[in-house]
Formats: C-alpha cells, sequence, structure tokens
C-alpha cells in the first residue's frame, strides 16, 4: 500500500484543528440547574480542564467535564452506502440500523478503574461519537472526582432520548451493566436509565475473525482489518492506574493519553461498523478472503438470510483461496435442504476434489443422498467405507470422532445387511 | 451363627462389657404441642393439616410470634425437632402480608442450602401462594442468576456467595435489598472462631447495605446447643436477640456409652487404641445391616478406619455399603454419598465433622466417636445422628488414651451435667475487619463519622487511604483501586490459598481429587506423604508449593506418614502481666513461625516407625495473641536441663489439654509450646497461643482463668492412676532429676505447678 493511501485511510483518526466550542457554550447555559460559588482551586482545575478542551457542567454543589470535538468525516459515502443497505433489508439482524436514525446512533465506550464488575468499579470517562452534518461529533464526559457521580451521570444522560442506538464493543457484557450498576448510585438525583437498543461489535468481530486473528480485541482488529495504526497511544489498560493518578495529584494532563484513547476509540466503532456492514453487503468494493466470506456465509445462514449466504458461499468459491471447499459443503447441505440433490452431490464432490485431506462428513452426506435419495445401496455403501476409511487415518480419535466412527459402522453394517438381501 | 441380632439384642450384649465405662439411658420424651398461633394465616393452617399436622410445637409456636412482632430471634434447638418451621412459617407468613417482602437464608454450606431448598418448596407447593424460592451459590447457571435476582422472594445462599457475589454488585440486586424484611441464619454455632469472626463482618456489611437500600430486616437465627447461643447470636448480627429454647419436640429412647478400651501396659497406663476398637465396634453392627455412622477427627483417622470397617466386613457387605465422608471430597461425591445413605444403599459411614451439620441423611441406629470430639456441642450435634426419629437409638464414645479423653472419662458428669461450649468469635480482629473495610469500601463509599454497624473504623479508613486504596474526598471515602477485594479474601481459613490435589495415576486421564489448606498441606502434602482418599492411598510424588499443587499417585503400602512441626516463638508486645507465685504471666502480640521437620512412616496395624525423611518446604509465619508463662524460681532453674526439657513439655501438654477444656475450644485451636530458654525473657517458659491469624480470643480468657487451669491442672495429675507420667497425663513417661538426684518427671511437673498456686 503506497503510503498516500494509507494516509487516506488514516485521515479519520488524524485529529485536525477546526474544533468547535460552540454547542458546548450554549449547552453550559441550558443545562446549568445549579452554579455554585467557585473556590480557587476549583477554579484552577477547571482552568487545567479547560486547557484539554473541556467545560464544566454543574449539577447541584457538583461538577462534571464535557468536551465536544467535530472531526471530519471521509467515509461518509461509504456509510451512506451501508446504511441504505441496511434500511433496504426485510429481515432481522444483530448489526441492523434499518429503523435507526442516523444522527440516534451512538459510537459508544467508557473508561473505568479496573477490569470487574462490581459496586466499587467506577467509570470514570464515558465517551461516544455521532454522525453529524459537520462530521463525526465526539463527547466526552469526565468524573472529575468520585463525589461528582450524580453531575456526571445527570449531563450524560441530558444528551439522550429513548429512540438512541448503543454501537459498542464489548457494551453489553461490560461497558452497559457499568453504567447500570454506576447509575444505581445516584438513580434518586438523576433521570431513569433509558432502555437503549444495543448493537455490540465484538460479536460481530468474533463471527468474522475469530478464526484468522489471535483476539478479537479493538487494537489488534484495527491493525489487522482497519488498517489503523496508532502512534503514542495509551492502551485502555493503563486506565485506572492513571485516573488514580490524576485523583491524588489533580492535574487532568495525566489523564490526556487515555482522553485521547478513548476519543480514537469511538471513532474506531464508526469505522468498524462500515467495514463489517461493507463486508456483510458486499458493498464500497471490499476484497474479502474466502474465509471471511465463509463466515458471514455462516452467519446469514444461521439468520435465515438464505440468499446472502448463498451468495457468500459463491464468492468463497470464486476466490479460488485454498478455504473454498467448506464452501462447496456448505452450498451442498444448503441445497440438499432446499431438496436439490442433484446439485448438494456436485458441490459435496467438488468439496472432496480440492482438499488434500477429505472431509468425513463430505463423504457421509454423500453416501445419504446415494443411499435415501438415489436408492443406491452400493454407492452408499462404497462412501461409507470411505469415510470410514478416513476416520481411521487419525491416530488418535477424540471423543467426537469416536462417537463418529461408531455412527459410521453401524450405518456400514446397515447397507451391507440391505446389500446381502437385495 | 444363626439368626440376626436386633439392635436391642446388641445393647443388651453390651451392658455386659466390662470396658463400659459409663452408661447412660435418656427416655423418650414426648412431644409438647400448642394449637396454631393466632395470627397464622388460614393457607399456611391448610397446608400444615395437609400434611397431617395439627398443632405445632411450643418452640415454633413461640419463634412465629416473636418473629411477627418484629423480634430478632435464636431458636436452640436439638436436631431433628422441626427447626425449619422456626424460619418457614414466619417468612411465609410475612410474603402473605406483604407479597412484595423478601427473605434471605444462609446456610453455612451449599449442601445444605439445596436440602432447605427442596424443602420449603414441598411446602409452598402445597399452599396458594406464589413464593419463589431459589438457590443462589457457585452452581447456579448464569442465565438462571438474573431471575433469581429479580424476583427471588426467597435467595437461599451461603456466607462465601453473599461475601463475593452479591455484597459486591448489590447493585443488581436492588429490589431484593430494598424489600428484605426477614435474614435467616442457620447452624448459627458453627459462625465461631476465624469463619465466624468473617461472617460477622459479612453480616455487618449486608446490614449496611440494607441500610443504604432502607430496609431493616429481622434475623432469624437457629442454634444447636451452646453455653452462650444469646451471646454469640448478639456478636454475630449486632442486635439484640431474644433466646427461644422451650423445645418441645418428641425424642426416642436413646442410650449414651462411655467406652473406655483396656489398659495394654499397665506401667505407662497405655491403653489399646481407640481406632482399633472403634473398628470392631462398628462392625459388630455393621455385620447385622444397623446403619451406623462413625465420626473421627481427623482425615487420616477416617480414611484409616474405612479401609479397616471395608475389610473387616467385605464378607457380608458390598464395599460401596461403608463410605468416607469428609472435607476434602469433591462436592459431587458428597451429594452421592448423602444420597446413597438416605436411600439405605450406604449402610455405613466414617466421617470427620462434616457431617455433624444438619445434612439430611434420614435414619442411622447407632453412632460411634473415635475418642472425644473436642467440644460438648459436637459431642451432642454427633450424637443426634443416630435416632433422629423416634425409636431406641446407641450413641458410643470410645476413649482415646489422651488427658482431654481421660479427663472426660474421669468425670462423665463432666460431659453430661456440665454446660456446653462457649463459642467464640472476635468481629474486631483487625486483620479480619481491614479485609472486610475493603470490601464494605468497595460496596459503598463511608462517610466520616460513620461506624462500622458501631465499630469506629476513621483510623483504619485514613490507613487505607494512605496505602492507596481509598481516597478520600469531602469526607467520604471512595474506593480507588482496580482490584475486587472479596475474590482475595476466603472466609473459611486463615491461609488464604488452597492446595489442589492431582491424581497423575493415569498419564492421559489427570483429575483434581480435592483440595487442602496451605497449613494442613505442609504436614499432609509435603513429598512422600501418604494422603489417603476415600479409602485409597496416594503418594505425593511432588508438592508445588509456589503454584499450590500437590501431585500424587495410587499406592499400595502398609504404612502412614506423620509429620513433625518446629515452631519458634517471638514475643512482640505485652499488653498484660501479672506475677503468679515465684512466675510470670504475660498476654500479648506474638509472632510464631512453624516449619515442618520430618516425617515418620507409621505401620498400618501397629503404629510402629518404620522409618523417616525430612521435608523441605518454607516456614509459615502466624501474627496471633498468646499468653506466656515465665518460670524464675530458684526450684525450677535449678533443674537440669534434659529434665527441664522434659518438664516443660509435659507442663505444656497438660496445660493445653485442660485450658481447651476451660476455655472451651478445639485442641487445634490453641496450640502450647514449651521453651527451655524463651526468647524474650531467656527463661523457661510455656506459651499457649491462639492457631489463627490476630487471634481469636482464646488466649485471653486462659490469661483471665490461669489460676483454675493450674488448679485443674494439678487436681488431673494427682487423679492419674500412673505412676511416673503417662501419655494421658503429661505426655510423656521417665525420670530425671534435681542435681542428680533421681525423681520422676511427672513429681516435678506436679510440684512446679504446686509452687505457682501456693
Amino acid at each position: 500500500m503506497s503510503l498516500k493511501s494509507k494516509l487516506n485511510r488514516l485521515k479519520g483518526h488524524l485529529q485536525l484543528e477546526n474544533k468547535s466550542m460552540d454547542k458546548n457554550e450554549e449547552a453550559t447555559t441550558k443545562d446549568a440547574i445549579f452554579s455554585k460559588e467557585e473556590s480557587s482551586s476549583d477554579k484552577q482545575l477547571e482552568d487545567k480542564w479547560a486547557s484539554l478542551g473541556f467545560v464544566p457542567y454543574y449539577f447541584e454543589d457538583q461538577v462534571s467535564f464535557v468536551k465536544r470535538t467535530i472531526y471530519p468525516f471521509h467515509q461518509r459515502n461509504e456509510f451512506n452506502k451501508i446504511y441504505d443497505w441496511w434500511k433496504s433489508s426485510h429481515l432481522p439482524h444483530p448489526l441492523s440500523c434499518k429503523d435507526v436514525p442516523l444522527e440516534r446512533m451512538m459510537f459508544f465506550d467508557t473508561e473505568t478503574t479496573g477490569l470487574s464488575t462490581g459496586a466499587g468499579n467506577s467509570i470514570f470517562l464515558i465517551g461516544y461519537a455521532r454522525i453529524v452534518e459537520g462530521g463525526i461529533e465526539v463527547t466526552q464526559h469526565m468524573l472529575s472526582d468520585p463525589s461528582s457521580e450524580a453531575a456526571f451521570m445527570y449531563h450524560f444522560l441530558q444528551d439522550f432520548t429513548e429512540d438512541d442506538y448503543l454501537v459498542s464493543y464489548n457494551g453489553k457484557a461490560f461497558d452497559w451493566p457499568q453504567v447500570k450498576s454506576r447509575h444505581a448510585f445516584v438513580r434518586n438525583v438523576v433521570p431513569k436509565l433509558p432502555a437503549f437498543g444495543h448493537i455490540d461489535l465484538l460479536h460481530a468481530a468474533r463471527r468474522l475473525w475469530k478464526h484468522e486473528l489471535p483476539s478479537c480485541r479493538l487494537s489488534i482488529v484495527e491493525k489487522e482489518k482497519l488498517s489503523v495504526f496508532r502512534e503514542h497511544d495509551t492502551p485502555g489498560s493503563m486506565a485506572p492506574l492513571l485516573y488514580f493518578d490524576y485523583i491524588h495529584h489533580k492535574d487532568p494532563k495525566e489523564l490526556a493519553g487515555i482522553i485521547e484513547h478513548n476519543d480514537q476509540d469511538v471513532r474506531s466503532l464508526v469505522t468498524l461498523f462500515i467495514e463489517i456492514s461493507s463486508r456483510l453487503s458486499y458493498t464500497n468494493d471490499f476484497k474479502l478472503s474466502a474465509k471471511e466470506h465463509i463466515q458471514i456465509g455462516n452467519w446469514f445462514n444461521q439468520l435465515k438470510w438464505t440468499e446472502n449466504a448463498f451468495f457468500h458461499y459463491e464468492k468463497a468459491i470464486d476466490s479460488s483461496d485454498k478455504d473454498r471447499d467448506e464452501a462447496y459443503y456448505k452450498l451442498g447441505l444448503m441445497w440438499k435442504k432446499c431438496g436439490n440433490l442433484e446439485k448438494a452431490k456436485t458441490h459435496f464432490l467438488q468439496a472432496l476434489s480440492i482438499q488434500s485431506i477429505p472431509n468425513v462428513d463430505s463423504f457421509i452426506e454423500l453416501a445419504k443422498i446415494a443411499e435415501h435419495g438415489e436408492k443406491n445401496v452400493g454407492e452408499a455403501y462404497r462412501y461409507s467405507k470411505l469415510a470410514l476409511e478416513q476416520i481411521k487415518k487419525s491416530v488418535r480419535l477424540t471423543s467426537k470422532e469416536t462417537a463418529l466412527k461408531l455412527k459410521v459402522e453401524k450405518r456400514i453394517e446397515r447397507l451391507a445387511n440391505k446389500l446381502d438381501f437385495h | 451363627m444363626f439368626g440376626k441380632k436386633s439392635l436391642h439384642d446388641l445393647i443388651q450384649e453390651l451392658r455386659t462389657d466390662q470396658h463400659v465405662s459409663f452408661w447412660l439411658e435418656m427416655d423418650e420424651q414426648p412431644a409438647n404441642s400448642v394449637a396454631f398461633p393466632k395470627k397464622m394465616d388460614d393457607k399456611i393452617k391448610q397446608a400444615l393439616r395437609k400434611r397431617g399436622i395439627e398443632n405445632i410445637y411450643t418452640h415454633q409456636a413461640s419463634s412465629f410470634d416473636a418473629v411477627l412482632q418484629g423480634e430478632n430471634i435464636v431458636a436452640v434447638t436439638p436436631t431433628a425437632s422441626g427447626k425449619t418451621f422456626c424460619y418457614n412459617l414466619p417468612v411465609v407468613q410475612r410474603h402473605i402480608y406483604n407479597p412484595d417482602s423478601r427473605a434471605l437464608y444462609i446456610f453455612p454450606t451449599k449442601a445444605l442450602a439445596q436440602d432447605q431448598k427442596s424443602e420449603i418448596n414441598e411446602f409452598i407447593d402445597d399452599m396458594d401462594v406464589q413464593i419463589n424460592s431459589y438457590t443462589y451459590d457457585g452452581d447456579t447457571p448464569a442465565n438462571i442468576r438474573q431471575v433469581v435476582r429479580k424476583a427471588g422472594h426467597i435467595v437461599i445462599t451461603n456466607p462465601d456467595m453473599l461475601h463475593s457475589a452479591i455484597l459486591p454488585h448489590h447493585t443488581k440486586w436492588i429490589s431484593l435489598f430494598e424489600n428484605l424484611e426477614t435474614i435467616v441464619i442457620d447452624e448459627l454455632h458453627t459462625y465461631r472462631g476465624v469463619f465466624g469472626s468473617h461472617v460477622a463482618n459479612v453480616i455487618r456489611r449486608l446490614k449496611r447495605i440494607c441500610k443504604y437500600y432502607g430496609s431493616n430486616p429481622t434475623f432469624i437465627c437457629t442454634s444447636a446447643t451452646i453455653a452462650n447461643p444469646t451471646e454469640l447470636c448478639e456478636e454475630l448480627i449486632g442486635e439484640n436477640v431474644r433466646l427461644i429454647d422451650n423445645n418441645g419436640a418428641p425424642r426416642g429412647k436413646k442410650h449414651f456409652v462411655l467406652y473406655n478400651p483396656p489398659i495394654v501396659n499397665k506401667q505407662l497406663n497405655i491403653r489399646k487404641p481407640s481406632t482399633k476398637v472403634v473398628n470392631e465396634i462398628a462392625a459388630t453392627f455393621l455385620k447385622e445391616r444397623i446403619q451406623t455412622i462413625v465420626f473421627s477427627r481427623s482425615r487420616v483417622s477416617v480414611e484409616i478406619i474405612l479401609s479397616h470397617l471395608q475389610e473387616l466386613v467385605k464378607k457380608e457387605l458390598r464395599q460401596k455399603s461403608i463410605r468416607g465422608y469428609r472435607g476434602g471430597y469433591l462436592p459431587n461425591q458428597r451429594r452421592e454419598i448423602e444420597r446413597s445413605l438416605r436411600s439405605g444403599e450406604t449402610v455405613g459411614v466414617v466421617s470427620t465433622n462434616a457431617l455433624e451439620l444438619g445434612v439430611d441423611i434420614g435414619q442411622l441406629q447407632v453412632c460411634v466417636m473415635n475418642g472425644y470430639p473436642g467440644s460438648i456441642a459436637s459431642s451432642w450435634q454427633q450424637a443426634g445422628r443416630a435416632g433422629r426419629r423416634s425409636d431406641e437409638s446407641l450413641v458410643i464414645m470410645v476413649g482415646n488414651s489422651n488427658p482431654l479423653d481421660q479427663y472426660i472419662f474421669q468425670h462423665p458428669e463432666f460431659f453430661f451435667k456440665g454446660s456446653p461450649e462457649t463459642a467464640r468469635l472476635n468481629k474486631d480482629n483487625l486483620i479480619i475487619l481491614v479485609d472486610h473495610l475493603k470490601c464494605a469500601a468497595y460496596e459503598l463509599p463511608f462517610e466520616r463519622g460513620e461506624t462500622f454497624d458501631g465499630c469506629e473504623i476513621d483510623e483504619i479508613l485514613e490507613y487505607l487511604t494512605e496505602e492507596r486504596v481509598l481516597h478520600e474526598q469531602k469526607n467520604k471515602w471512595y474506593w480507588m483501586n482496580d482490584a475486587f477485594p472479596a475474590h482475595n479474601i476466603s472466609l473459611r481459613s486463615a491461609a488464604q490459598e488452597n492446595v489442589i490435589i492431582i491424581d497423575q495415576s493415569h498419564v492421559e486421564k489427570h483429575r483434581v481429587i480435592g483440595e487442602m489448606d496451605t497449613f494442613s498441606a505442609m504436614t499432609l502434602l509435603h513429598d512422600e506423604a501418604i494422603y489417603l482418599h476415600e479409602g485409597i492411598q496416594f503418594q505425593v510424588e511432588y508438592l508445588d508449593w509456589d503454584e499450590k499443587k500437590a501431585f500424587v499417585r495410587e499406592v499400595d503400602v502398609e504404612y502412614f506418614t506423620d509429620a513433625n512441626i518446629a515452631v519458634q516463638l517471638r514475643v512482640l508486645d505485652i499488653d498484660k502481666e501479672k506475677q503468679m507465685g515465684p512466675s510470670v504471666l504475660q498476654y500479648g502480640d506474638m509472632m510464631v513461625t512453624a516449619m515442618a521437620t520430618i516425617f515418620k512412616k507409621l505401620k498400618l496395624e501397629t503404629f510402629e516407625n518404620i522409618g523417616s525423611g525430612p521435608i523441605h518446604l518454607p516456614e509459615q509465619d502466624l501474627h496471633t495473641n498468646g499468653i506466656a508463662l515465665t518460670f524464675t524460681s530458684e526450684s525450677v532453674l535449678k533443674i537440669n536441663e534434659k529434665a527441664l526439657e522434659q518438664m516443660l513439655m509435659g507442663l505444656a501438654h497438660v496445660l493445653q489439654h485442660v485450658a481447651c477444656v476451660r476455655v472451651m475450644c478445639d485442641k487445634n485451636d490453641l496450640h502450647a509450646v514449651p521453651e527451655v530458654k524463651a526468647i524474650h525473657s531467656e527463661k523457661p517458659t510455656v506459651f499457649l497461643y491462639d492457631r489463627y491469624p490476630g487471634g481469636i480470643g482464646l488466649s485471653e480468657s486462659v490469661y483471665k482463668q490461669m489460676d483454675n487451669i493450674l488448679s485443674d491442672a494439678l487436681n488431673y495429675i494427682q487423679q492419674c492412676p500412673c505412676e511416673s507420667g503417662c501419655p494421658s497425663c503429661i505426655g510423656i513417661a521417665g525420670v530425671g532429676g534435681i542435681s542428680g538426684g533421681e525423681e520422676s518427671i511427672k513429681r516435678i511437673v506436679h510440684a512446679t505447678i504446686g509452687s505457682i498456686l501456693r
């Protein structure tokens, strides 16, 4: 890849200096319920936060800090395409944003004081990205100290309505339960937590790449799949320690790295949503590996998006990658399900023809077709024998293989009996 | 041999046995019942009538009335007296009053919780009420957990789960805590010592969370017979309680027999090993298929008795009909054993005190105890295992040669008439308190001036702030650490880590067969140790101390192993001191350093020493409380060194045993160590210390009662029939001398104690 195209890809993540503060000022006057008299140390702290672009938001005698930044949105075209594709879809899908207005999608991430999920783990930074007219708007709420949780939660909730839709990475298991837990502590003074819809991209990433990637951590997915390379990134795992340092020294600069990290995270989620949707919809001229096509095919197949499953399996076959035999096998199964035994048979045979080690399952499927479809007991017997031969080649059988072997042996026995009688 | 002998026949035979030293016949007791309380809802009455119950026992009625008046109660009831009604009836009644009300049941073990769930569910099914009761423990599947949290009217759990899964996640349990009306604590007497001190702090945390959510639950506790149920209960829950002890349940006829094995060595006063006698007695009942339970104190002895019994009766019964049951077994195995006991498939069971708790194993007819279980309460709990229903039953306690047993056998009135033990806990033990303050701060920030259920804690919180665990902001302390404190704190043992035992007999299939706390592992799982599990011998091939894993392999050998521990004591701080005759008694903080040194191989049949080996394991430190009795008198100082050493050993031996009786604790809780030249005083000294970090208040009690303990010891040595010391009194025999003159050690010990008391 040339340096130029790389930079183009990265543009969404390169911070540009045209930040807009207007919105904040407006909001400040509107949202401030109660403005307290500031002591000089509070003033100093506010100045320090201001140098990082955060403005104070008050609630009763508490304060939290909020920063809004607008970034240019270079992938708007790609985004519109996939957004339209989802709009035109008919069936439910966990990633579908069919009924979600564009501006209601919140790409959402939190930073916490620990990884445990109990009552003592606090969220100190909530960040989310929204697609707005002028680009991508990133909003970050900062818990300035542990006694200001009500202000923090209150102002976070001011930004939301019932129709908002979260897009997160592992938010279903971690971030959102954590928000709920923190909300419970201040539930008597702040509004109720709306019941958001939620798209968790971790589940999607796992579907697509769990076989390829050493892990589906966001940083690895970014590097391997989004071609996003972060320089001088503060790893998220440092968040607790950095926050503890900040709490002791009251110097917001210590958090600059983690604020930047969170900001990049939420923008990466936008990119990731585009990338995954583009792969699913096969728009935006993406080149997918056979493995990806197969994984997507499997996913669609499970969700009963049959046409799309067919499409991706066929694409896998076209790719001429070495992994495509699985696509033949899967297509064989799908054809069999539709009742087209002829096509099913061809696909199973094709799967076998390109495999260096023939797949036992294909033999068994062929045997079934021969026995029940074509009523050709001799053929069924031959395929079953081949299946058994293949099983016997593995040196040590797993318990699953042992069970399979038993089944195949029974099949052979049954077929042999049939042969004798005819 | 023709015809089967009944239990009654065997009891008659036993009456003529010359080694029976005491026989107590406890008559049947009729039931004492009253009509259903006025406040009781008709639905409950109907459900009871459906079960053929027309009136309830007096203690059940008293519990019902007291709880409905909002009083905290502790019901003291013997085994099988229908104690579950003491809490189930008022809890159901409260639910009928207020369908939103919730109750939390706390049982010391998972097994008991399971038992109770089936029992209460059966009862609820008989009624027209919508009460959901669920167990919540480590086995509860994730998808069920959410249902339990949101909709469980009765949540049944154990203290460990409460500590590490419920309280730290209280924000997920809001509907439980907001509506919590009743907390049931069953088997109260088990919450003593270190475990009790931990649990008392868990209760403090629980009450703090309830207060936060605006509930103020009533406590219903039930306990086996102990001397101080009210005191223990008030300590544990930090509230006033009303004692309910008007037991109205009937009881069958029961025979309680003390059996002292014959003396085999007259000079040394050594008796036939109790283990052998227990084997013989148990076998006579098992051969007649009379369900028998054998209790033995140590895990090793359980396994030894088990293998002997299986051997003795293998012609009459299948091997599986006699089972072992103890702490180290994995839960599934234990459940399976409990089931087969109930079904009658298993005729005999050999157990440590794991079965003392109220796990329902149905009806056993005979209970045999290998030695005095160490406490009166324990003895009655174990005895309660025989004859839970209303027919004749037999309990036989077989004496050991040790001083405690012989003391009991000399003075049966102490056992039968004396008050049972006092159960103690020390919830302000600093180590335990700090641990739980961390958990509490994790759960909810502390405000300056806030107490921990009455305990002042600002100073500790300030310390934790300095340690950067907490952060103070606007007079509130917040948890400021990325750890999950409850995960690092175990309620069950002072030593936090357990050693996993891995059987590698089959190369391709290594399996975990059990676990053990590190302190026990030092002496039971060292390299080359023989570890017994369900009657099978394993040899430890390698103990990986860093990883806390012991790798064992099945073997078949004729011996078992027994390890020695070397102990060193340093006095850190003296809190109290008093002069006792020519001696000084001190109480304070001590550091005990223990190290396993060697192990002996002892032959299974004869206990004969057939070899030994070294143990290479790191020292273990124990910071605790203890007393030091230091000897300064001329007469003691002029005893020659060898005799002095023996005298101190003898004295330590007898003092430990007598002190355990006086302060009513288990022998393992209070250790004794003699030192010829103690580090802090350079004088001959006997130490007694609490076996748990931070102490649990035993040695302080010893300090206060030292006069009585010494005179008991003097009296006991005088009454011992031996000539010059025996294992039953001073633990050793022999002669030493003052300036070369011959005099028995027993005489010297006697004289030394005498000189203090004079």
